[in-house]
């Protein structure tokens, strides 16, 4: 093997136990240095191909392989997992599982003191990993007690103390809030600069690693659809969407604006590690250059799909609300906060996490008590209500269906809320078909709900919830670990909702492109309390306000915001929005 | 929500003591509550609490934790004090009377005062007994316990299973409370049942995802440990380094000391 190359995977096919083919004819080489990028909808093999490589298959999941694995010269099937643990590093999605010990500090120690690695290496190897992923000084907290992008640095940290040549990145962002992506992406960046290892990383977030990548690897159900650089790969946007991957917007902007040639056997003028500013400096001279032209007339006519919705009665009111958690330390939770909910409504929140949201909406259900002030539902108390009244009235979807799926069947899953609501036995069946048929899987309904994929299970609790018909749908982070097709699945889902029975929608996420295609309204919660609400594309716009709360508006609002000479307004919030103030030129169309 | 029982790394006296002497003190609580017990072995039993409260308050264990303790065994106190209350033999003086059912030498109508002061006693005896692993769980770290695991010649798969244990308590809470919130969500309140309905149909939605997720969640555990080298044949680094200072023989004697009195106070 070539002294630089440090995986090399050869027609390599996977089949799991019971015949589930997740890997299909699958060649891959990576270098030192180099960084990979795998892309997939969930299901697609991306996780697979991760522990093909790092040895947990078959070592902890069995299966069938054909074809050559061969990971800094050994192959890892053949080779104790302690073994393959020492040249390649793998570190999950979920922090939590992957942090185990008391301290940061004896959580570093761990891995290399397996191994027998003499004290003063181990001091020394802490000491550099802590330094790498900036958590130097917190070597005796406990890592429970970290925010969410410190556990994964320091689930990191833990993985670079073994010192591998090759490290594996499994969705590392996936579970994190916008800091915490960022935490974790400077650290990985930092990584992929010191150009000692070999970097395979999954993920969905296509914006990300697009200025990080030397390779990207699409796959589709175990099969490679795409391979090469990253300007080779985004340029297939046909493609890249078949696969459920999303295009990054920078990307899908420069093949608007410049019609980008798209091929991938030649190279396309695809730039990869432009910023907002450069592009909108770029489109500004084409102008100048006559190779562009606005038209503001042809925004007229154009649907603006954030029309705010007019008045109506409050459905919600939360009235000085103040939730505490005991410590130490106590926690204020939320504030003081003062918030009217209209019926029919489609509102976004976000926030970093512990900016309050999930106690917001747990208290919207009477889930947590306030210690001062009460919500109202329609001007009655929610305390007021039982259990089963306020599950008619308000439906919270959680963000991990895993919680609370454990019937046999999908029809039970649902027939589980009905038969505890009272609804007769007559009305059920066609309760549970109308809301199994709203979310798609009417032909599933018979399934073990564990057969189903991450993204089925989130739609069966989904139907689960709305099969009690409730008025307000509340869904808490739906597009977290979901990929970019099942985001906008269960957006789609709530719109048509909303629209068709006009049901009031609140959705928490961590999405802004994905919530300014869709809420109305926007609350913005930062250490408790309110900071912004107002219509979509007015808080979108308020870029220091939002900084406070590391929320950064949609690519599209930010290349507006850049292009207001050219008289394009600012509250833009998606790119369609923007073309439309464009006239291209007729072969750029 | 974090659980009450974990590790915290404080500065104290009995954080500093050598794991051993922390198990010996376990160890000792485990022997002194193994002696028959009797109605008169109160003091004894009060003795070794107020032990147990100097060590809790010398480690600035916060009182509330205590209370957490007690709060969870209060509801096997009230059952102790009730059965010893209706079934001891020896009770003859009637507390509270309800008619007369007689098995044996108990008369099954009765509330006797000699019954309940027996349940106090051995409601005291759980306290007792409960309240020495918190301790030493809360003030001991994991690397710790293993090295001293270790030094007891405790083979290294068994202590960290027993590690893991105390990890995978911490995941356990938090996900039950998670599902308890889940399935409220569809109208099932376990809350709001009696204890009936809790054993026959309750516990099912709650635990059969609590069981699938553990699984779930097992099988990340291991590919954690694995793929950080648990489990190979090299002897592990001890990364604590456990030296026994004069301080540390001198809480043993105190404890070894305890534990005497009581064993007099009780036989002689």
């Amino acid at each position: 093997m070539d002294n630089h190359i440090l995986v090399n995977l050869q027609n390599v096919t996977f089949t799991y136990e019971g015949d589930v083919v997740a890997l299909s004819n699958l060649n891959l080489t990576v270098k030192k240095g180099e960084f990979v990028v795998v892309l997939g909808a969930n299901g697609a093999g991306k996780s697979t191909l991760c522990y093909l490589i790092s040895g947990i298959v078959p070592h902890i999941y069995g299966g069938r392989r054909r074809g050559d694995v061969q990971v800094s010269d050994i192959d890892p099937w053949d080779e104790p997992l302690y073994d393959t643990a020492q040249r390649c590093g793998l570190l999950m999605q979920d922090p939590e599982v992957q942090l185990f010990m008391p301290t940061i500090k004896a959580e570093l120690a761990f891995g290399p003191a397996n191994l027998g690695v003499a004290r003063d290496e181990i001091a020394q190897r802490t000491k550099a990993a802590l330094e790498l992923v900036r958590l130097s000084g917190l070597e005796e907290r406990n890592p429970r007690d970290l925010s969410g992008g410190q556990k994964q640095r320091a689930a990191l940290a833990s993985v670079l103390t073994m010192k591998p040549q090759i490290l594996v990145l499994d969705e590392p962002t996936s579970q994190l809030d916008p800091l915490g992506r960022w935490e974790v992406g400077e650290a990985i960046e930092d990584l992929k600069h010191k150009g000692d290892l070999a970097i395979i990383m999954t993920t969905h977030e296509t914006e990300e690693i697009l200025h990080l990548a030397d390779q990207v690897l699409v796959l589709d159900r175990g099969n490679t659809v795409l391979q090469g650089t990253p300007a080779q790969v985004f340029s297939q946007v046909e493609q890249l969407d078949n696969a459920g991957i999303k295009t990054p917007a920078m990307i899908r902007a420069q093949i608007k604006f410049f019609s980008v040639p798209i091929s991938v056997k030649t190279p396309p003028q695809l730039k990869t590690n432009l910023t907002v500013t450069e592009l909108a400096d770029q489109i500004e001279a084409a102008v100048k250059d006559e190779k562009l032209k606005v038209n503001l007339s042809l925004s007229q006519n154009q649907p603006q799909p954030h029309k705010p919705s007019s008045i109506t009665e409050s459905i919600l009111e939360a009235r000085g609300l103040t939730v505490t958690f005991p410590g130490p330390p106590t926690v204020t939770a939320l504030q003081n906060v003062q918030l009217t909910i209209h019926q029919g409504e489609f509102i976004g929140i976000i926030g970093q996490n512990g900016s309050g949201k999930s106690t917001l909406v747990k208290s919207f259900v009477g889930l947590l008590r306030p210690q001062k002030g009460e919500v109202l539902f329609k001007g009655q108390s929610i305390h007021n209500l039982s259990v089963g009244e306020i599950a008619r009235r308000i439906g919270l979807v959680l963000q991990n269906p895993d919680y609370q799926l454990f019937t046999s069947s999908c029809r039970d899953e649902v027939r589980f809320g009905l038969k505890n609501l009272g609804i007769p036995d007559a009305e059920i069946p066609q309760l549970i078909e109308e809301s199994l048929g709203l979310v798609g899987l009417k032909a599933e309904a018979d399934l073990f709900p564990f057969r189903l994929s991450f993204g089925d299970r989130r739609k069966l609790a989904v139907a689960a919830t709305i099969a009690l018909n409730p008025e307000v749908l509340i869904m808490d982070e739906p597009t977290t670990a979901q990929d970019h097709r099942g985001r906008y699945q269960l957006a789609d889902l709530a719109l048509e909702l909303h629209e068709e029975k006009g049901s009031t929608i609140i959705m928490i996420t961590h999405d802004v492109d994905l919530i300014a295609r869709y809420a109305q309204r926007l609350i913005v919660l930062h250490a408790g309390q309110i900071l912004l609400d107002g219509p979509a594309e007015e808080v979108f716009i308020q870029i220091e306000e939002l900084k406070k709360s590391f929320v950064i508006p949609p690519f599209a609002t930010q290349l507006a915001m850049h292009l207001e000479s050219l008289g394009i307004p600012p509250t833009i919030m998606t790119l369609e929005q923007l073309f439309n103030y464009f006239s291209f030129l007729p072969e750029a169309e | 929500m974090q659980p009450v029982f974990r590790y915290t790394h404080l500065d104290t006296p009995i954080h500093r003591l050598h794991p051993l002497v922390k198990l010996a003190y376990v160890a000792l609580t485990l022997v002194l509550v193994m002696y028959p017990i009797r109605p008169t072995d109160m003091p004894v039993l009060l003795i070794w609490l107020g032990l147990s409260a100097i060590l809790w308050s010398v480690a600035r264990i916060e009182l509330r934790r205590f209370a957490t303790l007690f709060k969870i065994l209060l509801g096997t106190f009230l059952f102790l004090i009730i059965i010893q209350g209706f079934t001891y033999r020896f009770g003859h003086t009637p507390l509270i009377t309800f008619g007369h059912l007689r098995l044996w030498e108990a008369d099954l109508g009765i509330i006797t005062k000699e019954g309940v002061w027996f349940g106090i006693v051995l409601s005291v005896r759980v306290l007792a007994a409960a309240s020495s692993l918190p301790l030493f769980v809360m003030t001991t770290s994991t690397s710790e316990i293993m090295t001293a695991m270790d030094k007891l010649r405790i083979p290294n798969t068994a202590t960290f299973m027993f590690v893991s244990a105390l990890s995978f308590t911490t995941l356990i809470f938090e996900m039950w409370g998670s599902i308890v919130e889940a399935q409220k969500l569809r109208a099932f309140d376990i809350d709001r049942m009696n204890i009936f309905q809790r054993a026959f149909k309750a516990y099912i939605p709650i635990i059969t995802p609590l069981i699938l997720l553990l699984f779930r969640k097992a099988n990340d555990f291991q590919i954690a440990m694995e793929t950080k080298g648990f489990g190979a044949p090299i002897k592990p680094t001890e990364i604590e380094v456990l030296s026994v200072h004069w301080s540390d023989y001198l809480w043993l004697a105190f404890i070894v000391a305890v534990f005497i009195l009581c064993t007099i106070v009780k036989f002689f």
